[in-house]
């Protein structure tokens, strides 16, 4: 499973962070960055939080 | 579309007092009806389920917003060419010159001053012992800090706030409540048009729209929707969030002193002010296509209506809906919509929500109400009057 940011779409508000740290970060410029794209299994619970709490439906998971 | 359609339909008054002063009946029936009800009184269908509003929020190629958001011809009409009334690759212009000023990075540096004004504000009152949480409190925090950053001239600033008020209840059904905030939406319009971009503070999110059109980013007719969409979105909408707080933590003083005991709360908790009572309670959209919601068909050209405000309280989601719990932390609300359209301002309101709970939190033990005042608009949910008196902290 890989999760994919729309860069487009992403405003930075970093919930997706919250909700995944050990995949997705907001650098100290604000801007989300990708730690790992390939989603281990023991992080995709935390990776379907992160898709769902996205104000603006930014992010989507791809199998 | 004429007739009504197949399907379950509901003969529901949405917009009477009753409903507009307690509309969760409505949407509970609603949403034990089906995953989409045609309401024939206002020729559309509503859809009041968490997981059915959120996918259609989510699918702006079926669900457009470019034929308008509202109940009525005149307003959708009216409103053509504003952001919230569009679909890329319209829509992705107009929002990257809002989310250039109001995205969480953006903003960042506007914490400290926002903080302070909440401080400034909230200290005096609590001194004073009693006010009105919604005229001393919710309305002069918005106000004082989005008409600064808009950077409108000092003088029309008083006739914003009731302008924005009829700017949503335009969108309502045809009907005396449509007809009467109408010309108010109207007269907002004319005065954003007879405001030269001169008279906005230089670096200001106003002067940026017309920066953004001189730079060719926008088209120049572009300017004073996206001016509306400031003063409309960035007010109602925070002044009710601000005082259905203090409304539910006044009714729930054990869920304050959750808060108190622990102001890393305050963010979910502000979170769960929004989804209990959403301010917007529903934005429409039209189906593109025929498109099926959980597993009932709607024709191609349906308006269907997206009650946030149900889908925030869907039993199928939530567990208690109708529960008041700061520790619920529902971070994925609809309060602020959802997707594309979600609100572009949703960071500054929750900088706002935040400050203002804060600077409450430091100070007040426990807030006493009387009898809330609703205010009637047929798309916000609000108050209109809360006396308020509060037990400083000790």
């Amino acid at each position: 499973m890989r999760i994919i940011v729309d860069e487009t779409r992403c405003e930075g508000y970093g919930f997706c962070a919250e909700a995944a740290p050990h995949l997705l970060e907001l650098d100290d410029e604000g801007e989300l960055t990708v730690l790992s794209e390939q989603v281990a299994p023991d992080e995709a619970a935390n990776a379907e939080a992160a898709v769902r709490v996205c104000p603006v439906a930014a992010l989507r998971l791809q199998s | 579309m004429t007739g009504i359609p197949d399907g379950p339909s509901l003969d529901l008054d949405l917009f009477s007092d009753d409903a507009l002063t307690d509309p969760f009946p409505g949407y509970q029936l609603i949403r034990d009806t089906a995953p989409a009800v045609y309401l024939p009184r206002y020729r559309s269908w509503a859809m009041g389920r968490y997981a059915d509003v959120r996918a259609a929020l989510g699918d702006w190629e079926s669900f457009s917003s470019a034929q308008g958001i509202g109940l009525n011809d005149l307003a959708n009409a009216a409103t053509q060419g504003m952001i919230i009334a569009t679909d890329p690759p319209e829509h992705d212009k107009l929002r990257n010159v809002l989310a250039a000023r109001l995205s969480p990075k953006a903003i960042r540096n506007l914490k400290a001053d926002i903080e302070r004004r909440a401080d400034e504000l909230v200290e005096p009152l609590v001194r004073q012992g009693s006010f009105d949480a919604v005229g001393d409190l919710a309305r002069a925090f918005p106000i004082s800090i989005v008409l600064d950053l808009i950077g409108l001239p000092q003088d029309g600033r008083d006739k914003v706030l009731g302008w924005a008020d009829a700017a949503f209840s335009a969108s309502g059904p045809p009907g005396p409540r449509t007809d009467a905030a109408f010309p108010l939406l109207q007269d907002q319009l004319a005065y954003l048009s007879s405001v030269q971009p001169d008279q906005l503070t230089p670096g200001s999110m106003g002067r940026a729209i017309y920066d953004a059109a001189a730079a060719g980013e926008i088209r120049q007719e572009s300017c004073v929707p996206l001016m509306s969409a400031y003063v409309t979105a960035g007010l109602d909408t925070t002044i009710n969030a601000i005082s259905n707080a203090v409304w539910y933590f006044a009714r729930d003083p054990e869920q304050w002193d959750l808060v108190r005991a622990d102001h890393s709360l305050i963010p979910g908790a502000f979170n769960e002010v929004l989804r209990i009572e959403a301010p917007v309670q529903f934005f429409c959209r039209v189906a593109t296509r025929d498109v099926e919601v959980d597993g009932q068909r709607l024709a191609a050209g349906s308006r269907v209506m997206m009650l946030y405000a149900s889908a925030n309280r869907d039993e199928r989601k939530w567990q208690d809906p109708d529960r008041f719990d700061v520790t619920r932390n529902p971070v994925d609300h609809l309060a602020f919509g959802y997707g594309m359209h979600g609100c572009a301002g949703q960071g500054l309101a929750r900088l706002e929500g935040h400050s203002i709970l804060g600077a409450l939190a430091r100070r007040v033990e426990r807030f006493e109400v009387g009898t809330p005042v609703r205010r009637i608009n047929q798309l916000i949910r609000g108050l209109d009057g809360l006396p308020t008196t509060v037990v400083p902290a000790a």
